[in-house]
């Protein structure tokens, strides 16, 4: 590992080996054994403050903080003695002789580490008969976060976070002793692009988002991964969403993107682009056919695509090249981007095959890049040379495909519209409705990247292959299976990609 | 009283002048060291002399050095502690008030010996008369030419600062000072690594109490077994030991270490005053467990004290006499530490917190033996398991006191 020098320990009676180096917390962890902890976390500094993580070293007296000591060859460690046990319930004593026990409305009850060790290491009678300190129950601390005071354990996991990683150093510890309060400075708010990463690594529920807060519960939630589409940077990202109770239909699937871990790429952290990028997945969205603007009942997009075929089908084969006009996304996964150059430019032998993507924004020194599409790096591998066309160029055909929104980002509507009136046949292929919508003949839903399956290429030039996170709407299609679909009922081959 | 009339504290009060320390012989050492010593052999010296931390943790002084990496680009700091906070300890004050030119000299010899060109003295908040003194010292030793660069017509030169502290105990805590001086939040910093190797500025550092580093010159003056010869063989020299409570003659003594505790309050300190007798005593500063008057006959060193269940910390003797409600002292007890936690870890800010909460119930209120024995279990939770010293110093005294003293606060808090 590194190349750098192994070292052999035993821990729990399990023989480790681990580089030079590593912390016993971590070697434990490679060992598969889970080391309970509230302010250690393997994207900041070691605090050691919060004394959870205690295990017995052999040789030393007292208990040694699993976070902080390093491992040596011959090691023993061991991490559930009568010792180390107890001196976890008395932490978690310690902890909740001050936290206000109030899970049946706190937003982080089901993922709450609090919870989760009293239940697993505590199971003990309050001895606590004092009252409790009394503090700030719901402090906006800037950018819809709240902070509840009485919950906090004061691991400093947000402090540290804003001082190490985005250097911007909002929260700050103020007064001493079992005074201590996480806080802001006077007339400074949180205000960075990562700032919802303060929830995810919270432990307890000190720190909840305004979005979440009082939506659902953390046990209706389904996890699972996804890459996120918002910029080229491709995090790693979980999507959670509810998909049995208490959902009806047309109401929000996903309530919450979480950051994942993903070391070659985002480390532990996404920004909250990336995080609002929920509202990409249900807000907006095309669930059905449109036809000059109007949704089409019973109408399924394998029929619609049949119209698309038929108006394809109705230019002569030498006139195609000109008289079709297609224009791509870099939001097309590399699959998808595969068989769009089998089927349009190898198959139809089209010439006018475009890119609208959206316009770039600022990027940061962190994680956002100024690039806001997934898979400019995959467009460029398929063979394309993406280009945005002049309107003009558009101008000429007699079928348009547009697949994206985003068309409108670099032109008027008005010239827009102008130039869509002179084409005869022109679908829509989008996810979110727009003002595209009324210009086609019609519309046909497409999946959003965290509903497909597929590959991207970051900005690094890092492949990353996702899986469906969660389900589209029935009417709702990826494009590689209306790509495929479209290049059957043409009868081409577009190759051998994927079109699940 | 001592041989040679060699003395760490001299006894007139204008002795603190430089004029009056070169009278007395003063940066001859340092002279002589500097120029003609090599700094393994200055190390060795004072590892030989066993120079105990007077600080409060009693670590030999040369053997802490000896952990500084030797060489290296970077810089190194030498850090003298001077926040002197600990309740019942008024010693490091008069060195710096009598003897400031010594303390200099000391951390000539130190910065020497380690390699050091910069040193910062944090002085507790509150010394702020005391601190006004040190200053007017420095810039003395300034002028002619004993701190600043080209010491004694040789390269080695040493830059001194003087820092305040804003009046936290914890300051006194060698990373929390660190922190501190470096403008952030004192709080402790996870050991290992010591400051030996990442200390100040991420620089290797080394951190002596105030009276550790005045007593440097005596060792490299009169030779480590001369220095051995006045205290014990493995704790060497004479130590200040500061004397309160209920004694006829409360100050500072400056004696050999091992003296007895008992001939130090009955004899130096002039014993209780009439009719009284003594309760209790806490013979290290209060983070010192309580002893037992049938306990006093204990000497004066580290692990003599250490043996004896307690400990010899900052020496700071504080004397209880009887009548005294061992209630008050409790509570008195539980305050501070209640008051001091800085609050970085869990055990020592909850449960501080929580026991001077007991205590206080139980004084209002009053309770059963259920409660002293709720602070005892809250006491062990903190013992040995925080980030830093300060958990230990609030746990081992307050769990003396509900043991030895069990009956009578038993029939305090009975109602």
């Amino acid at each position: 590992m590194n190349g750098k020098k192994q070292v052999c320990l035993t821990i729990d009676g399990l023989k480790v080996q681990v580089a030079e180096g590593t912390k016993v917390f971590r070697a434990a962890e490679q060992a598969g054994i889970a080391i309970p902890h509230f302010c250690y976390h393997p994207g900041l500094e070691v605090e050691g403050s919060c004394r959870m993580c205690l295990v017995e070293i052999e040789g030393l007296p007292k208990l040694e903080l699993s976070c902080s000591a390093v491992v040596r060859e011959g090691l023993v460690v061991r991490t559930s003695t009568e010792r180390v046990r107890e001196a976890r319930k008395d932490v978690l004593a310690f902890l909740l002789a001050e936290h206000p026990l109030d899970c049946p409305i706190c937003p982080k009850a089901g993922e709450c580490r609090l919870q989760d060790y009293y239940d697993r290491h505590g199971l003990f009678a309050s001895r606590m008969v004092e009252a409790r300190e009394r503090r700030a129950k719901k402090l906006p601390i800037g950018r819809g976060l709240l902070l509840d005071r009485e919950r906090c354990v004061l691991c400093t996991r947000c402090v540290r976070f804003l001082q190490q990683v985005t250097r911007t150093g909002e929260l700050g510890i103020f007064e001493r002793a079992v005074r201590s309060e996480v806080g802001i400075y006077d007339g400074a708010p949180v205000d960075n692009n990562y700032s919802g990463n303060l929830v995810d690594i919270c432990p307890v529920g000190a720190i909840t988002a305004d979005d979440f807060r009082f939506k659902t519960r953390a046990w209706f939630l389904a996890r699972r991964p996804s890459v996120c589409p918002h910029c080229s940077r491709g995090c790693a990202i979980v999507v959670e969403s509810v998909e049995g109770y208490p959902l009806r239909r047309s109401e929000k699937r996903v309530y919450r993107i979480t950051a994942r871990e993903n070391p070659a790429v985002n480390g532990f952290w996404i920004c909250d682009l990336g995080r609002d990028g929920r509202h990409d997945i249900d807000d907006g969205r095309h669930v059905a056919v449109t036809e000059n603007g109007a949704p089409v009942p019973g109408l399924s997009w394998q029929r619609a695509l049949a119209g698309v075929a038929a108006a394809i089908r109705s230019i002569p084969g030498p006139e195609r090249a000109d008289k079709i006009a297609v224009l791509l996304n870099a939001r097309l996964t590399c699959e998808e981007l595969a068989l769009a150059k089998g089927l349009f430019v190898t198959g139809l032998g089209l010439r006018k095959v475009f890119f609208a993507d959206r316009k770039p924004g600022a990027a940061d020194d962190l994680l956002l890049t100024a690039e806001r599409m997934p898979n400019r790096k995959g467009v460029l591998a398929a063979g394309f040379t993406p280009r945005l066309p002049a309107l003009a160029e558009l101008a000429g055909a007699e079928v348009l495909l547009v697949f994206g929104e985003y068309l409108p980002e670099h032109f008027a509507e008005e010239d827009i519209a102008r130039t869509l009136a002179g084409i005869p046949a022109k679908y829509l292929f989008a996810a979110h409705a727009g003002p595209l919508d009324g210009l086609v003949d019609a519309v046909l839903p497409v999946a959003v990247p965290a509903e497909k399956s597929g590959t991207y290429i970051n900005t690094e030039g890092i492949l990353q292959s996702f899986s469906p996170a969660v389900r589209p709407c029935p009417e709702v299609a990826a494009e590689g299976a209306i790509l495929a679909c479209l290049a059957n009922s043409l009868g081409i081959s577009a190759g051998e990609a994927d079109a699940r | 009283m001592l041989e040679n009339g060699v003395r760490l504290l001299p006894v007139d009060d204008d002795s603190w002048r430089l004029e009056a320390y070169l009278r007395r012989g003063g940066y001859e050492t340092a002279r002589k060291v500097l120029t003609t010593m090599a700094p393994v052999d200055v190390i060795a010296e004072v590892c030989k002399a066993v120079l105990r931390g007077r600080g409060g943790a009693g670590f030999p002084a040369g053997v802490k050095w000896g952990f500084v990496p030797k060489g290296g680009a970077g810089p190194k700091y030498l850090c003298v502690n001077a926040d002197e906070a600990e309740p019942g300890t008024f010693k490091d004050r008069l060195v710096l008030l009598r003897a400031p030119h010594q303390l200099l000299e000391g951390m000539l010899i130190t910065a020497f010996a380690v390699g050091i060109r910069s040193a910062f003295i944090y002085v507790r908040g509150e010394y702020a008369r005391v601190s006004r003194r040190l200053e007017k010292a420095i810039a003395e030793a300034r002028a002619a030419g004993y701190v600043g660069p080209r010491l004694f017509g040789t390269d080695l030169g040493l830059d001194v600062v003087v820092h305040h502290g804003a009046g936290a105990y914890i300051c006194g805590e060698e990373t929390a000072l660190l922190e501190s001086l470096e403008g952030r939040r004192g709080q402790p910093r996870v050991k290992p690594p010591f400051p030996a190797v990442v200390g100040l500025f991420r620089s290797p550092t080394v951190i002596n109490n105030v009276e550790t580093i005045a007593t440097v010159p005596q060792i490299l003056a009169r030779g480590a077994d001369w220095f051995l010869g006045r205290g014990l063989a493995k704790d060497g020299g004479t130590r200040l030991y500061s004397v309160s409570g209920a004694v006829r003659r409360p100050g500072t003594f400056e004696l050999p270490v091992g003296t007895p505790l008992r001939e130090i309050i009955e004899v130096h300190a002039g014993g209780t005053p009439e009719g009284r007798s003594i309760k209790a005593v806490i013979p290290g500063g209060l983070s010192a467990p309580v002893l037992r008057p049938g306990e006093l006959d204990v000497a004066m060193d580290v692990d003599s004290l250490s043996r004896a269940g307690s400990m010899l910390g900052s020496a700071g003797i504080i004397v209880i006499p009887e009548g005294t409600a061992m209630l008050d002292i409790l509570h008195a007890t539980a305050r501070f530490y209640a008051h001091e936690s800085c609050g970085k870890c869990t055990p020592c800010r909850i449960g501080t917190a929580w026991i001077l909460k007991v205590v206080e119930r139980l004084r209002s209120w009053g309770g059963g033996p259920a409660d002293l024995d709720l602070i005892l279990r809250l006491a062990e939770g903190i013992k040995g398991r925080t980030l830093c010293p300060l958990g230990d110093a609030a746990a081992l005294p307050i769990h003396a006191l509900v043991t030895k003293f069990r009956s009578e606060l038993e029939r305090a808090v009975a109602r």
